[in-house]
């Protein structure tokens, strides 16, 4: 799916851009100590892979042109429990479901997507994400990415 | 009385081993370079692809760290080649003091229909 998508040169620019924004850390936790050179080493070279592997799925995201205003309308199975303050979930370890209101658009996007594949196993999640489709998603990431602490209350929740 | 204050005393120290320690967190933080991916403050992640865990709520954070280490679990299991790398060489404790300094911050998370 990732592949099916083709770079524009835009795109390459930029992973390259962020991968030498992060150079001079890696290079700065290179005289600490021998485990963070290590882990600061592979981190880097992870970095680099997972930047441009995430700028090909947001790009991606992009592609489909998520909206905030369509997502009102198909966050309702949503609501049920991320709109719940204080609402809990799971047995046997409880916690509190994720505050997505204000979260990044196409990490939304991208989870939901994780949920749909498998990567991600909660059974819930993987339930509602097998119903919605890519635009879907990139509608329900902009819909959460808009709300802040004055947006006003969801009229068709 | 003297039962009392005994038991008083023990469940005070109980409490205390268990509260999770959010400068301990702030130090691993820094030791496992998370700033590098998720942004200085936590929530200015460097893609848009990774979330904002600034004020995320404590108790999910935890669950979020042990279902990368778990990834196959069919109930909590998540599988990332980032993440399944950072938190597998993390203790029990480790998580909670991390989840705890990361709920600590200011941050946009908001809770909304």
């Amino acid at each position: 799916m990732y592949f099916a998508y083709e770079w524009q040169s835009g795109q390459a620019m930029s992973a390259i851009l962020l991968a030498i924004r992060n150079l001079p850390f890696a290079f700065f936790m290179k005289n600490s100590s021998f485990v963070s050179r290590f882990n600061s080493a592979k981190l880097f070279l992870v970095l680099v892979l997972t930047t441009c592997l995430g700028l090909s799925i947001s790009a991606q995201a992009q592609d489909l042109k998520g909206s905030a205003e369509a997502g009102k309308a198909k966050v309702w199975l949503c609501s049920g429990c991320h709109a719940i303050a204080d609402y809990r979930a799971d047995y046997p370890l409880v916690y509190h479901v994720p505050k997505i209101g204000g979260q990044s658009a196409a990490y939304i996007a991208s989870s939901l997507l994780a949920y749909k594949k498998g990567e991600r196993k909660h059974p819930t999640m993987r339930a509602i994400s097998a119903s919605l489709s890519d635009q879907d998603m990139a509608d329900i990431g902009e819909y959460y990415a808009a709300q802040n602490k004055s947006s006003p209350i969801n009229p068709m929740k | 009385m003297k039962f009392i204050a005994i038991s008083i005393l023990f469940l005070a120290s109980a409490g205390l081993a268990f509260a999770a320690d959010i400068e301990a967190g702030k130090k691993l933080a820094a030791e496992r370079n998370c700033a590098t991916c998720h942004g200085p403050d936590y929530y200015s992640s460097i893609a848009p692809t990774y979330p904002r865990l600034a004020g995320q709520h404590e108790d999910y954070l935890y669950y979020a760290l042990r279902s990368y280490q778990v990834e196959t679990n069919a109930n909590y299991g998540r599988k990332n080649a980032v993440m399944g790398s950072q938190a597998k060489g993390l203790t029990d404790k480790q998580m909670r003091n991390l989840a705890a300094y990361l709920a600590s911050l200011p941050g946009p998370l908001v809770v909304k229909k």
